[in-house]
């Protein structure tokens, strides 16, 4: 039941207010009461008194459209803690608005030059709209560019949060405008990927993406035969704990460039977990929706099936850091698992299966689900590249992941081991002059390629500009005389390998190694 | 004897506004559970005695209160005084000049509303409402109701007799503390936060007024009261704190003419605190 407060209430009148509303109020002291004060100027102590006696008896209680005087008193008084308390909020129209994004729970308008509002598809979405704030503060505070909103208005009977985001482009637009730029976005839309997947997230503060996926495969028990049930819970189940962050909603309309600064924006989804989760709602978002209908891709993103299917591939290569075909497929189809699994949850939840045109969707993704579980027997991958800080301690970990990836592709012991010592020599020479006196990373990158089978070790990092392969520096300093004891460390190294490459680039140096085997 | 764990130190008797005489309120107190109790009538003392007289064993402890309504420049205030001298010409004497207060004002508002508006009030009316503990606007206007004046006595209070304003004729503040200590009594400020009507007063004013009322002598703060949300209880625990005074819980309980039911005062268990409270009960124990 809803009861409008008016004008003001004080000494004068509160004995009456309150009679009238327990009058309202009579024959139906069971319903949940809402106080809508739109109307109402001011409110004394003597209106709180009947506010809160209301709230004893109606422990349901809210008020709504509150103006921002009267919100001031019930928050200094500690009303809003003890209720729900809702301001009453501008009201704006999105006519005639640009759509600038969308994401899972609502869409983005550009309202003016400088500002967006996003619409919420909840009728009832204040909470979303807190939630997601934040997510978003959370967010910037671990290092995300990310925009915050600073106002909640009235879009018709939903309510938008607004942000500043000036002269901001989406990357879904870029590319539908430019797509000469793929190559550009691919690379941006893979660091802020890569971003976002190295940022470790205190424990509890964000959704654990596994339990989620977990529940959609204890959902698809009663869609799918027993045995491919089964184990697709256990691939699911098979996923550790990761307290890594994941977006859950990245594509390229949730990119946007402003100036030149690159913001993640529709944060509502953020989660913890392995990358792989991430991987599948990226498929569904490039492919797994459009599936059946490409044009629902063109529709969405503003720019055509196959350049969201190329820009996908790229994008996968370039966070894998391989283009060995069969490893991107082997991760796409590991991807696919994961989203087919939550096309069809969310398909058959939000149309069952009677929908003809729905039932003809869920079939072609449970055909291809059923096909991959049958080949399926984890869904964990590594990446191919390795960031870590160019310290001496560090060498195992590096020569670990080195010799997990030489394993996997069936590297002779000999070669192994070789390559380990030129990975020791050129790592221990980074670790030793790139950022003297001071500390820097290093990146490294494992690719192994087929026809013949070679391996491509190659090697990033921020330091003074110096190319090892260069037999003699005629303005050698006395740190660079050092390097020269290190210049056994390169022979030997171009003695192992087939091909030693350097290259300066972006402020990186480049030391890119490569063996044949077999 | 410890503080028991339910407790309400602030309600009226019909010997003021509230609804309940005072073996209807002791009967009303027995029901709800409290363990101790004290009746905080509006500048009147008189259903302490009488509740006294009503008292059983194995009744609920019961602390004599008084509740008067005061001003000054600075604005309005509601003293509480517990465990006094109800023999103490301090008491009686401050009682008394309220309730003179309090008849002076109800012969200017009849004499307002024969002038202005015509109306007649009966001698024999008039001689009950004066005769009543506690006259105010609320009984001159069910009067008015009663004689045909009025549709109701909201409409009597708003249309007609608030068309006069009174000087302040109220007691002083530090007239009330001083005449609560004088009487062997512990002066504590009624529902801080909500001084009077709808005076509300938070952070630095409420400071400021609490060091101005402790000048004068006041000890206590209802920290307590059915009208308080958590945080202002919380922010007046911290001030009792930091000024090492009593803490009390009251509901403000006024039987049928207000929503308030005995014991909510917003404290759980008396038993477990807070320390103020717990000091308090230590001082009027003895006066129980």
């Amino acid at each position: 039941m809803t009861i409008e407060l008016k004008g003001r209430i004080d000494s004068n009148n509160a004995a009456r207010v309150e009679a009238e509303i327990l009058q309202k109020l009579a024959g139906a002291e069971d319903q949940a009461l809402t106080l809508d004060a739109a109307g109402l100027e001011y409110i004394s102590s003597a209106g709180l008194r009947v506010i809160l006696r209301l709230k004893k008896s109606h422990p349901e209680l809210r008020i709504l459209n509150v103006s921002s005087e009267v919100y001031e008193i019930l928050d200094m008084t500690g009303f809003t803690e003890m209720m729900t308390v809702e301001k009453a909020y501008r009201v704006i129209s999105i006519e005639g608005c640009e759509e600038i994004g969308r994401g899972a729970n609502g869409k983005l308008y550009r309202i003016d030059q400088d500002n967006v509002v996003k619409v919420y598809k909840n009728a009832d979405a204040l909470e979303d709209i807190r939630h997601e704030r934040e997510m978003a503060k959370m967010a910037l505070i671990l290092g995300i560019p990310t925009a915050i909103s600073y106002d909640v208005v009235k879009v018709g009977e939903s309510y938008g949060s607004v942000f500043e985001l000036l002269n901001a482009r989406s990357f879904a637009k870029i590319l539908a405008r430019e797509p000469e730029k793929l190559d550009w976005c691919v690379q941006e839309f893979v660091n802020m990927l890569k971003k976002i997947h190295g940022t470790r997230v205190p424990a509890g503060k964000l959704p654990d993406m596994r339990e989620t996926a977990i529940g959609w495969a204890r959902f698809m028990q009663d869609y799918l035969p027993e045995e491919a049930g089964k184990k697709l819970l256990s691939l699911m189940e098979a996923v550790p704990h990761d307290d890594h962050m994941i977006h859950g909603d990245y594509h390229t309309k949730n990119l946007e460039l402003q100036n030149d600064e690159v913001l993640l924006i529709d944060m509502d989804t953020l989660a913890v977990g392995h990358p792989i989760f991430e991987l599948g709602s990226m498929y569904n978002s490039f492919k797994g929706f459009s599936e059946l209908h490409h044009e629902v891709f063109e529709k969405f993103q503003g720019y055509s099936f196959e350049i969201g299917a190329a820009f996908w591939h790229k994008a996968l290569a370039a966070y894998l850091g391989t283009n060995c075909e069969a490893k991107i497929r082997e991760v796409e189809d590991k991807a696919r698992v994961v989203g087919y699994t939550r096309l069809i949850r969310r398909s058959i939840r939000r149309y069952g299966l009677d929908d003809p045109g729905c039932r003809a969707e869920i079939e072609l993704w449970k055909k291809e689900l059923l096909e991959l579980l049958a080949r399926t027997d984890t869904l964990l991958f590594s990446l191919n590249e390795l960031e870590l800080e160019a310290v001496t301690e560090n060498l195992p970990e590096l020569q670990a992941f080195v010799e997990e990836r030489l394993e996997a592709a069936d590297c002779p012991m000999k070669a192994r081991m070789q390559i380990s010592l030129a990975v020791e020599e050129i790592f221990v020479n980074i670790a030793h002059y790139a950022y003297a006196p001071e500390k820097g990373m290093a990146t490294v990158r494992v690719e192994i390629s087929e026809d013949p089978v070679t391996v491509t070790i190659t090697f990033l990092d921020h330091g003074v500009p110096f190319d090892p392969l260069a037999k003699a520096d005629p303005d050698l300093s006395l740190d660079a005389e050092e390097r020269k004891i290190g210049g056994l460390g390169i022979f030997l190294t171009r003695q192992i390998m087939d091909d030693v490459a350097y290259a300066y680039k972006n402020g990186q140096n480049i030391l890119t190694l490569k063996k044949k085997l077999g | 004897m410890d503080i028991p764990q339910k407790i309400d130190l602030h309600m009226h008797s019909s010997v003021s506004d509230g609804s309940d005489s005072p073996a209807q309120l002791l009967a009303a107190v027995r029901s709800a559970g409290l363990g101790l109790f004290a009746l905080t009538d509006h500048d009147a003392v008189k259903g302490c005695a009488a509740l006294r007289e009503l008292l059983e064993p194995g009744d609920p402890l019961f602390l004599p209160g008084v509740e008067f309504s005061c001003r000054d420049g600075e604005g309005k205030y509601h003293i509480l005084g517990y465990g006094y001298d109800p023999q103490s010409p301090a008491i009686l004497g401050l009682v008394e000049i309220s309730h003179g207060l309090r008849l002076k004002k109800v012969h200017a508002r009849l004499a307002f509303l024969e002038r202005e508006f015509g109306f007649v009030f009966p001698e024999e009316e008039r001689r009950r409402l004066l005769a009543r503990d506690n006259p105010g606007k609320p009984h001159i206007g069910n009067l008015m109701v009663k004689l045909g004046y009025a549709e109701s006595k909201e409409q009597a209070i708003r249309e007609f007799i608030n068309k006069l304003s009174l000087p302040d004729d109220f007691i002083r503040p530090e007239q009330a503390i001083t005449g609560i200590l004088a009487a062997g009594g512990v002066p504590v400020l009624a529902h801080p936060s909500y001084g009077d009507g709808d005076q509300l007063i938070l952070g630095e004013e409420m400071d400021s007024r609490l060091r101005r009322l402790m000048g004068f002598g006041l000890q206590g703060l209802e920290a307590f009261y059915s009208g308080f949300t958590a945080k202002l209880t919380r922010e007046l625990l911290e001030l009792a704190g930091r000024y090492g005074l009593y803490v009390t819980a009251g509901s403000d309980y006024h039987g049928k003419n207000k929503l308030i039911s005995l014991g909510d005062t917003g404290l759980e268990d008396a038993s477990r605190g807070p320390e103020g409270l717990l000091r308090f009960f230590a001082e009027v124990r003895e006066r129980l």
